[in-house]
Protein backbone atom coordinates (compact mmCIF):
# COMPACT_ATOMS: atom_id res chain seq x y z
CA UNK A 1 0.00 0.00 0.00
CA UNK A 2 1.05 3.25 -0.77
CA UNK A 3 1.42 6.32 1.66
CA UNK A 4 -0.99 8.41 0.48
CA UNK A 5 -3.53 5.55 1.06
CA UNK A 6 -2.30 4.47 4.15
CA UNK A 7 -2.52 8.67 5.34
CA UNK A 8 -6.37 8.73 3.63
CA UNK A 9 -7.14 5.43 5.75
CA UNK A 10 -6.14 6.95 9.05
CA UNK A 11 -7.39 10.32 8.21
CA UNK A 12 -11.03 8.56 7.22
CA UNK A 13 -10.68 6.66 10.74
CA UNK A 14 -10.52 9.75 12.22
CA UNK A 15 -13.45 11.07 10.67
CA UNK A 16 -15.62 7.96 11.33
CA UNK A 17 -14.75 8.78 15.07
CA UNK A 18 -13.42 4.58 14.50
CA UNK A 19 -10.61 4.54 17.59
CA UNK A 20 -9.77 0.96 16.88
CA UNK A 21 -9.39 1.43 12.89
CA UNK A 22 -7.01 4.66 13.75
CA UNK A 23 -4.56 2.73 15.98
CA UNK A 24 -4.28 -0.11 13.44
CA UNK A 25 -3.66 2.27 10.19
CA UNK A 26 -1.25 4.57 12.32
CA UNK A 27 0.67 1.39 13.54
CA UNK A 28 0.90 -0.13 10.19
CA UNK A 29 1.59 3.49 8.41
CA UNK A 30 4.68 3.52 11.61
CA UNK A 31 5.75 -0.37 10.44
CA UNK A 32 5.71 0.74 6.92
CA UNK A 33 8.43 3.90 8.23
CA UNK A 34 5.79 6.49 6.92
CA UNK A 35 7.70 9.56 8.57
CA UNK A 36 5.67 10.59 12.16
CA UNK A 37 5.50 14.19 10.60
CA UNK A 38 3.65 12.87 7.57
CA UNK A 39 0.92 10.85 9.07
CA UNK A 40 1.15 14.22 11.82
CA UNK A 41 0.33 16.84 9.18
CA UNK A 42 -0.94 14.65 6.37
CA UNK A 43 -3.77 12.28 7.91
CA UNK A 44 -4.27 13.42 11.63
CA UNK A 45 -4.44 17.07 11.45
CA UNK A 46 -6.21 16.72 8.16
CA UNK A 47 -9.37 14.63 9.76
CA UNK A 48 -9.72 17.23 12.39
CA UNK A 49 -10.17 20.05 10.15
CA UNK A 50 -12.24 17.42 8.11
CA UNK A 51 -14.32 17.00 11.22
CA UNK A 52 -14.49 20.20 11.91
CA UNK A 53 -16.19 21.17 8.17
CA UNK A 54 -18.50 18.26 8.90
CA UNK A 55 -19.90 19.81 11.93
CA UNK A 56 -20.07 23.56 10.60
CA UNK A 57 -22.03 22.14 7.67
CA UNK A 58 -24.39 20.42 10.70
CA UNK A 59 -23.38 17.03 9.56
CA UNK A 60 -22.08 16.41 12.44
CA UNK A 61 -22.86 16.64 16.26
CA UNK A 62 -21.22 16.70 19.42
CA UNK A 63 -21.75 13.24 19.36
CA UNK A 64 -19.43 12.83 16.31
CA UNK A 65 -17.11 15.27 17.34
CA UNK A 66 -16.38 13.34 20.68
CA UNK A 67 -15.92 10.08 18.75
CA UNK A 68 -13.23 11.78 16.28
CA UNK A 69 -11.15 13.64 19.19
CA UNK A 70 -11.06 9.94 20.57
CA UNK A 71 -9.34 8.46 17.53
CA UNK A 72 -7.94 11.87 16.98
CA UNK A 73 -6.36 11.08 20.77
CA UNK A 74 -5.55 7.19 19.79
CA UNK A 75 -3.47 8.32 17.16
CA UNK A 76 -1.35 10.97 18.73
CA UNK A 77 -0.97 8.80 21.43
CA UNK A 78 0.67 6.52 19.48
CA UNK A 79 2.97 9.03 17.96
CA UNK A 80 3.95 10.34 20.95
CA UNK A 81 5.06 6.75 22.31
CA UNK A 82 7.00 6.34 19.05
CA UNK A 83 8.84 9.15 19.07
CA UNK A 84 9.34 11.00 22.54
CA UNK A 85 10.46 14.29 20.99
CA UNK A 86 7.17 14.76 19.47
CA UNK A 87 5.81 16.94 22.29
CA UNK A 88 8.76 19.31 21.87
CA UNK A 89 9.73 19.32 18.01
CA UNK A 90 5.87 19.19 16.41
CA UNK A 91 3.95 21.28 19.33
CA UNK A 92 1.33 24.11 18.09
CA UNK A 93 1.64 25.62 20.91
CA UNK A 94 0.45 25.35 24.54
CA UNK A 95 -2.50 25.55 26.55
CA UNK A 96 -3.66 26.22 29.88
CA UNK A 97 -7.50 25.20 30.09
CA UNK A 98 -10.68 24.84 32.93
CA UNK A 99 -13.94 25.55 33.42
CA UNK A 100 -13.86 28.21 35.93
CA UNK A 101 -14.59 28.17 39.66
CA UNK A 102 -18.45 27.58 40.48
CA UNK A 103 -18.95 25.59 37.42
CA UNK A 104 -18.83 21.88 37.09
CA UNK A 105 -19.71 21.70 33.85
CA UNK A 106 -17.17 20.18 31.57
CA UNK A 107 -18.33 18.31 28.10
CA UNK A 108 -17.57 21.89 26.28
CA UNK A 109 -14.55 21.99 27.80
CA UNK A 110 -13.32 18.02 27.01
CA UNK A 111 -14.55 18.65 23.91
CA UNK A 112 -11.81 21.44 23.15
CA UNK A 113 -8.94 19.49 25.02
CA UNK A 114 -9.19 16.49 23.08
CA UNK A 115 -9.43 17.91 19.84
CA UNK A 116 -6.72 20.24 21.28
CA UNK A 117 -4.93 16.90 21.69
CA UNK A 118 -5.29 15.57 18.39
CA UNK A 119 -3.97 18.67 16.41
CA UNK A 120 -0.55 18.57 18.11
CA UNK A 121 -1.03 20.90 20.72
CA UNK A 122 0.30 20.72 24.33
CA UNK A 123 -2.89 20.86 26.93
CA UNK A 124 -2.34 21.14 30.31
CA UNK A 125 -6.05 20.20 31.66
CA UNK A 126 -7.33 21.82 35.08
CA UNK A 127 -10.78 19.94 35.49
CA UNK A 128 -13.45 21.78 36.31
CA UNK A 129 -14.60 24.34 39.20
CA UNK A 130 -11.10 25.85 39.23
CA UNK A 131 -10.10 28.75 41.27
CA UNK A 132 -8.32 31.90 39.97
CA UNK A 133 -5.47 31.22 41.90
CA UNK A 134 -5.03 28.19 40.41
CA UNK A 135 -5.43 29.66 37.01
CA UNK A 136 -2.17 31.69 37.97
CA UNK A 137 -0.54 29.34 39.66
CA UNK A 138 -0.26 27.07 36.56
CA UNK A 139 0.08 29.77 34.00
CA UNK A 140 3.28 30.95 35.90
CA UNK A 141 4.54 26.88 36.07
CA UNK A 142 3.71 26.37 31.99
CA UNK A 143 3.92 29.57 31.01
CA UNK A 144 0.90 28.54 28.34
CA UNK A 145 0.96 30.85 24.78
CA UNK A 146 -3.11 30.61 25.77
CA UNK A 147 -5.23 30.32 28.58
CA UNK A 148 -9.01 29.15 27.88
CA UNK A 149 -11.58 29.69 30.46
CA UNK A 150 -14.72 27.12 30.08
CA UNK A 151 -18.39 27.78 31.57
CA UNK A 152 -21.97 27.10 30.61
CA UNK A 153 -23.44 28.85 33.23
CA UNK A 154 -24.56 32.07 32.64
CA UNK A 155 -22.68 33.20 36.31
CA UNK A 156 -19.57 31.67 35.38
CA UNK A 157 -19.06 34.98 33.29
CA UNK A 158 -18.64 37.02 36.60
CA UNK A 159 -16.10 34.47 37.62
CA UNK A 160 -14.52 34.75 34.26
CA UNK A 161 -14.06 37.88 34.79
CA UNK A 162 -12.63 37.64 38.59
CA UNK A 163 -10.18 34.81 36.89
CA UNK A 164 -9.07 37.89 34.32
CA UNK A 165 -8.44 40.46 36.56
CA UNK A 166 -6.25 38.16 39.01
CA UNK A 167 -4.21 36.66 35.65
CA UNK A 168 -3.61 40.73 34.35
CA UNK A 169 -2.87 41.83 38.02
CA UNK A 170 -0.40 38.84 38.06
CA UNK A 171 1.26 40.09 34.95
CA UNK A 172 0.56 37.04 32.84
CA UNK A 173 1.31 37.42 29.10
CA UNK A 174 -0.80 34.44 27.71
CA UNK A 175 -3.66 35.14 25.50
CA UNK A 176 -6.76 34.35 26.93
CA UNK A 177 -10.14 33.28 25.22
CA UNK A 178 -13.31 32.33 27.24
CA UNK A 179 -15.52 29.20 25.74
CA UNK A 180 -19.41 28.54 26.14
CA UNK A 181 -23.05 29.11 25.29
CA UNK A 182 -22.99 31.77 27.80
CA UNK A 183 -20.42 34.25 26.04
CA UNK A 184 -20.78 37.09 23.32
CA UNK A 185 -18.48 39.76 21.82
CA UNK A 186 -19.83 42.05 24.35
CA UNK A 187 -19.45 40.42 27.11
CA UNK A 188 -15.64 39.51 26.22
CA UNK A 189 -14.68 42.79 25.88
CA UNK A 190 -16.12 43.60 28.65
CA UNK A 191 -14.26 41.49 31.03
CA UNK A 192 -10.98 41.83 29.00
CA UNK A 193 -10.80 38.69 27.23
CA UNK A 194 -8.63 38.37 24.07
CA UNK A 195 -11.25 36.56 21.88
CA UNK A 196 -14.09 34.48 22.93
CA UNK A 197 -16.09 31.32 21.14
CA UNK A 198 -19.52 29.65 21.63
CA UNK A 199 -18.60 26.26 20.88
CA UNK A 200 -15.64 23.91 21.09
CA UNK A 201 -14.66 23.97 17.25
CA UNK A 202 -15.09 27.72 16.76
CA UNK A 203 -12.54 27.36 19.99
CA UNK A 204 -10.31 25.46 17.94
CA UNK A 205 -10.36 27.80 14.94
CA UNK A 206 -9.38 30.61 17.08
CA UNK A 207 -7.01 29.01 19.49
CA UNK A 208 -5.25 28.54 15.97
CA UNK A 209 -5.45 31.39 14.72
CA UNK A 210 -4.22 33.34 18.15
CA UNK A 211 -1.15 31.28 18.19
CA UNK A 212 -0.17 31.53 14.43
CA UNK A 213 -0.72 35.25 14.60
CA UNK A 214 1.63 35.60 18.21
CA UNK A 215 4.63 33.09 16.30
CA UNK A 216 4.16 35.36 13.18
CA UNK A 217 4.43 38.59 15.54
CA UNK B 1 -48.93 49.01 48.65
CA UNK B 2 -49.43 45.05 48.97
CA UNK B 3 -48.13 43.11 45.61
CA UNK B 4 -51.01 42.69 43.21
CA UNK B 5 -50.57 38.77 42.64
CA UNK B 6 -54.13 38.52 41.27
CA UNK B 7 -53.45 40.81 38.84
CA UNK B 8 -50.03 38.93 37.77
CA UNK B 9 -51.89 35.14 37.97
CA UNK B 10 -54.56 36.37 35.84
CA UNK B 11 -52.33 38.63 33.15
CA UNK B 12 -49.60 35.39 32.83
CA UNK B 13 -52.39 32.81 32.83
CA UNK B 14 -54.54 34.58 29.93
CA UNK B 15 -51.64 35.52 27.79
CA UNK B 16 -49.86 31.96 28.08
CA UNK B 17 -52.82 30.27 26.30
CA UNK B 18 -53.82 33.50 24.03
CA UNK B 19 -56.92 35.07 25.79
CA UNK B 20 -55.95 38.51 26.30
CA UNK B 21 -59.24 39.91 27.08
CA UNK B 22 -59.21 42.10 29.84
CA UNK B 23 -55.42 41.90 30.32
CA UNK B 24 -54.11 45.32 30.93
CA UNK B 25 -50.09 44.65 29.86
CA UNK B 26 -47.30 42.50 28.95
CA UNK B 27 -46.22 40.28 31.24
CA UNK B 28 -42.94 39.66 33.36
CA UNK B 29 -42.01 35.89 33.60
CA UNK B 30 -38.26 35.77 35.21
CA UNK B 31 -36.74 32.40 35.78
CA UNK B 32 -34.77 33.30 39.54
CA UNK B 33 -32.49 30.85 40.87
CA UNK B 34 -30.91 30.30 44.25
CA UNK B 35 -27.92 32.85 43.38
CA UNK B 36 -30.40 35.60 42.62
CA UNK B 37 -32.22 35.05 45.34
CA UNK B 38 -29.19 35.19 48.09
CA UNK B 39 -28.43 38.35 46.23
CA UNK B 40 -31.34 40.19 46.78
CA UNK B 41 -31.81 38.80 50.21
CA UNK B 42 -28.10 38.61 51.53
CA UNK B 43 -28.43 35.09 52.32
CA UNK B 44 -26.82 31.69 51.58
CA UNK B 45 -28.38 28.45 49.87
CA UNK B 46 -28.55 26.52 52.16
CA UNK B 47 -30.51 29.10 54.99
CA UNK B 48 -33.16 29.33 51.58
CA UNK B 49 -33.72 25.77 51.33
CA UNK B 50 -33.45 25.36 55.41
CA UNK B 51 -37.04 25.54 55.07
CA UNK B 52 -40.15 25.95 52.96
CA UNK B 53 -41.18 28.76 54.67
CA UNK B 54 -38.02 30.95 54.13
CA UNK B 55 -37.54 29.27 50.70
CA UNK B 56 -41.18 30.50 49.63
CA UNK B 57 -40.66 33.97 51.37
CA UNK B 58 -37.33 34.54 49.38
CA UNK B 59 -38.88 33.96 46.43
CA UNK B 60 -42.03 35.58 46.96
CA UNK B 61 -39.81 38.69 48.22
CA UNK B 62 -37.38 38.72 45.29
CA UNK B 63 -40.05 38.01 42.50
CA UNK B 64 -41.51 41.42 44.24
CA UNK B 65 -38.52 43.28 44.36
CA UNK B 66 -37.87 43.07 40.70
CA UNK B 67 -41.55 43.62 39.79
CA UNK B 68 -41.93 39.83 38.06
CA UNK B 69 -45.77 38.19 37.53
CA UNK B 70 -44.41 34.79 37.91
CA UNK B 71 -42.64 32.43 40.60
CA UNK B 72 -41.08 29.68 39.38
CA UNK B 73 -39.45 27.48 42.61
CA UNK B 74 -35.79 26.58 40.92
CA UNK B 75 -35.85 23.50 42.75
CA UNK B 76 -38.97 21.80 40.68
CA UNK B 77 -37.03 21.96 37.57
CA UNK B 78 -35.81 18.99 36.00
CA UNK B 79 -31.46 19.48 36.44
CA UNK B 80 -29.89 19.47 39.63
CA UNK B 81 -32.67 18.94 41.96
CA UNK B 82 -33.32 16.05 39.97
CA UNK B 83 -29.85 14.38 39.82
CA UNK B 84 -30.37 15.09 43.50
CA UNK B 85 -32.43 12.41 43.81
CA UNK B 86 -30.55 9.74 41.99
CA UNK B 87 -27.46 10.66 43.89
CA UNK B 88 -29.07 10.23 47.27
CA UNK B 89 -30.93 7.13 45.98
CA UNK B 90 -27.55 5.61 44.76
CA UNK B 91 -25.06 6.62 47.73
CA UNK B 92 -23.65 8.94 45.70
CA UNK B 93 -24.04 11.91 47.10
CA UNK B 94 -20.06 12.89 46.69
CA UNK B 95 -20.98 13.62 43.18
CA UNK B 96 -23.21 16.60 44.88
CA UNK B 97 -21.50 20.10 45.24
CA UNK B 98 -23.09 22.97 47.25
CA UNK B 99 -22.07 26.56 47.34
CA UNK B 100 -23.06 29.47 49.43
CA UNK B 101 -25.03 32.07 47.24
CA UNK B 102 -25.67 29.41 44.17
CA UNK B 103 -27.62 26.17 43.27
CA UNK B 104 -26.11 22.81 44.17
CA UNK B 105 -24.76 21.58 41.58
CA UNK B 106 -23.38 17.81 40.36
CA UNK B 107 -20.13 16.52 38.71
CA UNK B 108 -21.08 15.36 35.83
CA UNK B 109 -20.90 11.97 34.83
CA UNK B 110 -20.35 10.82 38.28
CA UNK B 111 -23.75 8.70 39.39
CA UNK B 112 -23.36 6.71 36.04
CA UNK B 113 -19.82 6.76 35.48
CA UNK B 114 -20.05 3.37 33.89
CA UNK B 115 -22.69 0.97 32.00
CA UNK B 116 -22.78 -1.53 35.13
CA UNK B 117 -24.00 1.89 37.16
CA UNK B 118 -26.39 2.95 34.58
CA UNK B 119 -27.84 -1.05 35.03
CA UNK B 120 -28.03 -0.83 38.71
CA UNK B 121 -29.30 2.84 38.96
CA UNK B 122 -31.84 2.82 41.36
CA UNK B 123 -35.26 5.18 40.76
CA UNK B 124 -35.80 7.61 43.71
CA UNK B 125 -39.11 7.90 45.56
CA UNK B 126 -38.84 11.75 45.98
CA UNK B 127 -41.08 11.79 48.56
CA UNK B 128 -38.09 10.32 50.85
CA UNK B 129 -36.04 13.37 49.66
CA UNK B 130 -35.66 16.24 51.67
CA UNK B 131 -34.75 18.68 48.87
CA UNK B 132 -38.20 17.31 47.01
CA UNK B 133 -40.35 17.15 50.20
CA UNK B 134 -39.00 20.82 51.00
CA UNK B 135 -39.68 22.06 47.06
CA UNK B 136 -43.72 20.14 47.29
CA UNK B 137 -44.38 22.09 50.39
CA UNK B 138 -43.16 25.34 49.24
CA UNK B 139 -44.81 25.41 46.33
CA UNK B 140 -48.04 25.03 48.53
CA UNK B 141 -46.90 27.96 50.54
CA UNK B 142 -46.29 30.05 47.69
CA UNK B 143 -49.69 28.79 45.97
CA UNK B 144 -51.72 29.77 49.22
CA UNK B 145 -49.87 33.15 49.43
CA UNK B 146 -49.72 35.08 45.92
CA UNK B 147 -52.64 32.46 44.51
CA UNK B 148 -49.98 31.69 41.63
CA UNK B 149 -50.48 28.31 40.11
CA UNK B 150 -46.74 26.35 40.60
CA UNK B 151 -45.42 24.53 37.35
CA UNK B 152 -43.66 21.14 38.15
CA UNK B 153 -40.45 20.73 35.70
CA UNK B 154 -39.84 18.09 33.72
CA UNK B 155 -36.86 17.34 31.34
CA UNK B 156 -34.68 14.07 30.23
CA UNK B 157 -31.98 14.82 28.63
CA UNK B 158 -30.90 18.06 30.83
CA UNK B 159 -30.81 15.14 33.60
CA UNK B 160 -28.84 12.35 31.17
CA UNK B 161 -26.09 15.16 31.08
CA UNK B 162 -26.32 15.43 34.93
CA UNK B 163 -25.34 11.36 35.36
CA UNK B 164 -24.02 10.56 32.53
CA UNK B 165 -21.93 13.40 31.43
CA UNK B 166 -19.67 13.30 28.01
CA UNK B 167 -20.05 9.97 27.51
CA UNK B 168 -24.13 10.32 27.18
CA UNK B 169 -22.62 11.76 23.79
CA UNK B 170 -20.63 9.24 22.77
CA UNK B 171 -23.55 6.69 23.74
CA UNK B 172 -25.32 8.20 21.03
CA UNK B 173 -23.05 6.62 19.03
CA UNK B 174 -21.32 3.54 20.64
CA UNK B 175 -24.52 2.85 22.81
CA UNK B 176 -27.92 4.22 21.94
CA UNK B 177 -29.42 0.96 23.54
CA UNK B 178 -27.94 1.71 27.10
CA UNK B 179 -28.64 5.31 26.58
CA UNK B 180 -32.45 4.62 26.11
CA UNK B 181 -32.22 2.85 29.24
CA UNK B 182 -30.75 5.52 30.90
CA UNK B 183 -33.59 7.58 29.70
CA UNK B 184 -36.40 5.40 30.74
CA UNK B 185 -35.06 5.64 34.17
CA UNK B 186 -35.03 9.24 34.28
CA UNK B 187 -38.81 9.17 32.55
CA UNK B 188 -39.89 6.59 35.56
CA UNK B 189 -37.99 8.97 37.99
CA UNK B 190 -40.10 11.88 36.59
CA UNK B 191 -43.06 10.26 36.39
CA UNK B 192 -42.58 9.56 40.25
CA UNK B 193 -41.56 13.37 41.11
CA UNK B 194 -45.04 14.36 39.09
CA UNK B 195 -47.72 11.89 41.04
CA UNK B 196 -46.24 13.24 44.07
CA UNK B 197 -46.15 16.74 43.29
CA UNK B 198 -49.62 15.63 42.60
CA UNK B 199 -50.42 14.32 45.48
CA UNK B 200 -48.58 17.06 47.82
CA UNK B 201 -49.39 20.14 45.78
CA UNK B 202 -52.32 19.36 43.17
CA UNK B 203 -52.74 19.74 39.63
CA UNK B 204 -50.13 21.12 37.78
CA UNK B 205 -51.38 24.13 36.30
CA UNK B 206 -48.56 23.83 33.51
CA UNK B 207 -45.72 22.36 33.06
CA UNK B 208 -42.47 23.42 32.36
CA UNK B 209 -40.13 21.24 30.63
CA UNK B 210 -36.22 21.48 30.10
CA UNK B 211 -35.80 20.01 26.62
CA UNK B 212 -31.79 20.73 26.11
CA UNK B 213 -31.52 18.11 23.69
CA UNK B 214 -33.32 20.21 21.17
CA UNK B 215 -29.98 22.30 20.43
CA UNK B 216 -28.00 21.69 17.07
CA UNK B 217 -25.03 22.09 19.51
CA UNK B 218 -25.95 18.97 21.26
CA UNK B 219 -27.44 16.69 18.44
CA UNK B 220 -29.42 15.89 14.96
CA UNK B 221 -33.07 16.40 15.80
CA UNK B 222 -33.47 13.26 14.58
CA UNK B 223 -31.66 12.01 17.96
CA UNK B 224 -33.11 14.81 20.10
CA UNK B 225 -36.82 13.20 19.29
CA UNK B 226 -35.14 9.58 20.12
CA UNK B 227 -33.61 11.06 23.64
CA UNK B 228 -36.13 13.75 24.48
CA UNK B 229 -39.15 14.12 22.31
CA UNK B 230 -40.17 10.17 22.40
CA UNK B 231 -40.73 10.84 26.24
CA UNK B 232 -42.25 13.90 25.95
CA UNK B 233 -44.77 12.35 23.67
CA UNK B 234 -45.66 9.82 26.42
CA UNK B 235 -45.66 12.15 29.46
CA UNK B 236 -48.42 14.01 27.55
CA UNK B 237 -50.21 10.79 27.24
CA UNK B 238 -49.90 10.56 30.73
CA UNK B 239 -50.30 14.23 32.00
CA UNK B 240 -53.37 16.59 30.99
CA UNK B 241 -51.80 20.30 32.04
CA UNK B 242 -50.42 22.03 28.67
CA UNK B 243 -46.32 22.01 28.28
CA UNK B 244 -44.25 24.78 27.64
CA UNK B 245 -40.95 24.09 26.51
CA UNK B 246 -37.67 25.85 28.11
CA UNK B 247 -34.36 25.61 26.04
CA UNK B 248 -31.31 28.37 26.73
CA UNK B 249 -29.51 26.67 23.96
CA UNK B 250 -27.65 29.31 21.40
CA UNK B 251 -29.07 26.85 18.57
CA UNK B 252 -32.47 25.58 19.34
CA UNK B 253 -34.97 23.82 16.98
CA UNK B 254 -37.87 25.58 18.53
CA UNK B 255 -39.46 25.17 15.10
CA UNK B 256 -38.88 21.78 14.15
CA UNK B 257 -40.24 20.40 17.27
CA UNK B 258 -43.03 22.71 16.96
CA UNK B 259 -43.96 20.92 13.98
CA UNK B 260 -44.10 17.71 16.28
CA UNK B 261 -45.23 18.12 19.57
CA UNK B 262 -47.86 20.30 21.01
CA UNK B 263 -46.32 23.39 23.20
CA UNK B 264 -48.27 25.94 24.47
CA UNK B 265 -45.27 28.16 24.76
CA UNK B 266 -41.73 27.96 23.69
CA UNK B 267 -38.90 29.99 26.49
CA UNK B 268 -35.61 30.46 24.56
CA UNK B 269 -33.36 34.05 24.21
CA UNK B 270 -31.62 32.23 20.84
CA UNK B 271 -31.71 32.87 17.76
CA UNK B 272 -31.21 36.77 18.30
CA UNK B 273 -32.53 38.35 15.39
CA UNK B 274 -35.93 39.52 15.96
CA UNK B 275 -37.03 38.60 13.00
CA UNK B 276 -36.77 34.93 13.48
CA UNK B 277 -39.48 35.48 16.31
CA UNK B 278 -41.75 37.51 14.00
CA UNK B 279 -41.89 34.72 11.47
CA UNK B 280 -41.90 31.90 14.56
CA UNK B 281 -44.97 33.93 15.64
CA UNK B 282 -46.62 34.31 12.21
CA UNK B 283 -45.66 30.59 11.53
CA UNK B 284 -46.98 28.95 14.93
CA UNK B 285 -49.94 31.94 16.20
CA UNK B 286 -51.18 29.47 18.79
CA UNK B 287 -47.50 29.41 20.50
CA UNK B 288 -46.80 31.93 23.08
CA UNK B 289 -43.38 33.28 22.92
CA UNK B 290 -41.75 33.75 26.39
CA UNK B 291 -38.35 35.70 26.04
CA UNK B 292 -36.99 36.03 22.29
CA UNK B 293 -34.24 37.46 22.17
CA UNK B 294 -33.21 39.08 25.61
CA UNK B 295 -30.48 37.44 26.56
CA UNK B 296 -29.03 37.67 29.77
CA UNK B 297 -25.06 37.67 28.61
CA UNK B 298 -25.39 40.46 26.56
CA UNK B 299 -27.69 43.73 26.72
CA UNK B 300 -28.45 42.98 30.36
CA UNK B 301 -25.14 41.96 31.58
CA UNK B 302 -23.00 44.77 29.33
CA UNK B 303 -25.04 47.18 28.37
CA UNK B 304 -27.38 49.91 30.45
CA UNK B 305 -31.14 49.98 31.37
CA UNK B 306 -31.36 52.14 28.19
CA UNK B 307 -30.11 48.76 26.18
CA UNK B 308 -32.51 46.99 27.75
CA UNK B 309 -35.17 49.24 27.74
CA UNK B 310 -34.73 49.20 23.90
CA UNK B 311 -34.43 45.32 23.55
CA UNK B 312 -37.62 45.10 25.74
CA UNK B 313 -39.27 47.97 23.22
CA UNK B 314 -38.18 46.02 20.15
CA UNK B 315 -39.56 42.94 21.88
CA UNK B 316 -43.04 44.23 22.71
CA UNK B 317 -43.90 46.15 19.66
CA UNK B 318 -43.02 43.21 17.00
CA UNK B 319 -44.20 40.16 19.15
CA UNK B 320 -46.68 41.08 21.65
CA UNK B 321 -50.05 42.96 19.27
CA UNK B 322 -52.67 40.26 19.45
CA UNK B 323 -51.22 38.65 22.47
CA UNK B 324 -49.32 35.28 23.18
CA UNK B 325 -45.85 37.12 24.20
CA UNK B 326 -44.44 37.45 27.64
CA UNK B 327 -40.95 38.93 28.38
CA UNK B 328 -38.55 36.82 29.69
CA UNK B 329 -34.85 36.87 30.15
CA UNK B 330 -32.91 34.21 29.34
CA UNK B 331 -31.86 32.48 31.38
CA UNK B 332 -31.15 32.65 35.16
CA UNK B 333 -29.97 36.30 36.08
CA UNK B 334 -26.13 36.25 36.49
CA UNK B 335 -24.55 37.23 39.43
CA UNK B 336 -22.82 39.90 37.68
CA UNK B 337 -25.92 41.48 35.88
CA UNK B 338 -26.43 45.02 37.32
CA UNK B 339 -29.62 45.07 39.15
CA UNK B 340 -30.77 48.69 37.59
CA UNK B 341 -30.70 46.51 34.40
CA UNK B 342 -32.84 43.80 35.36
CA UNK B 343 -35.43 46.96 36.96
CA UNK B 344 -35.45 48.20 33.67
CA UNK B 345 -37.30 45.31 32.41
CA UNK B 346 -40.56 45.84 34.19
CA UNK B 347 -40.18 49.87 33.63
CA UNK B 348 -39.91 49.17 30.17
CA UNK B 349 -43.39 46.90 30.01
CA UNK B 350 -44.83 49.75 32.19
CA UNK B 351 -43.93 52.17 29.27
CA UNK B 352 -44.60 49.93 25.92
CA UNK B 353 -46.08 46.90 27.02
CA UNK B 354 -49.61 48.61 27.47
CA UNK B 355 -52.29 47.00 25.49
CA UNK B 356 -53.12 48.29 23.23
CA UNK B 357 -49.64 47.93 22.00
CA UNK B 358 -48.68 51.55 20.89
CA UNK B 359 -45.92 51.96 18.30
CA UNK B 360 -46.87 48.17 17.29
CA UNK B 361 -45.67 46.92 13.92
Amino acid sequence: MKNEEILTRIKNSIVEGESEKTIDAVNEALKKGVDYKDILNGAIIKGAIKVGELYEQEEYFLADMLMAGDALNAAMNILKDSFIEISEGASKGSILIGTVEGDIHDIGKSLIVSLLNGQAFDVIDLGSDVPPEIFVEKAKEFKPDVIGLSGLLTMSISKMHETILLLRKEEIPSKIIIGGGVVSKNSCAMIGADDCAKDGWVGIKKINKIISDTKRG
Amino acid sequence: MPYDWTKSVFRFMKTLTGRIRGVDRVPFFAIIDEQFISRIIGITTREILSSPETYANCLIKTAEFIKADTIQIPSAYAGPAEAYAFAEANNKMNSIQWYDYKPLAIKQGEVCKTEEDIEKLEIPEHSKIDLWDTTYKTANIIREKTKFPQAMGLGIWSVVQELRGINAFKDIRKNPDLLLKLCEKIYESQLDSYNDWIEKVGESAIIMYTGYAFNKHMMSFKDAMKYEGQFIKRFQKKINSPFFLHNCGTRPYFREVCNEIDFIAVNGSHPLNIKYWIDFKKDFPKVTIMGANIDVSRELFTGTPQDVEEKVRENIINLAPGGRYIVSPICCLPWGVPIPNVLAIPKAIEKYGQYPIKGAQ
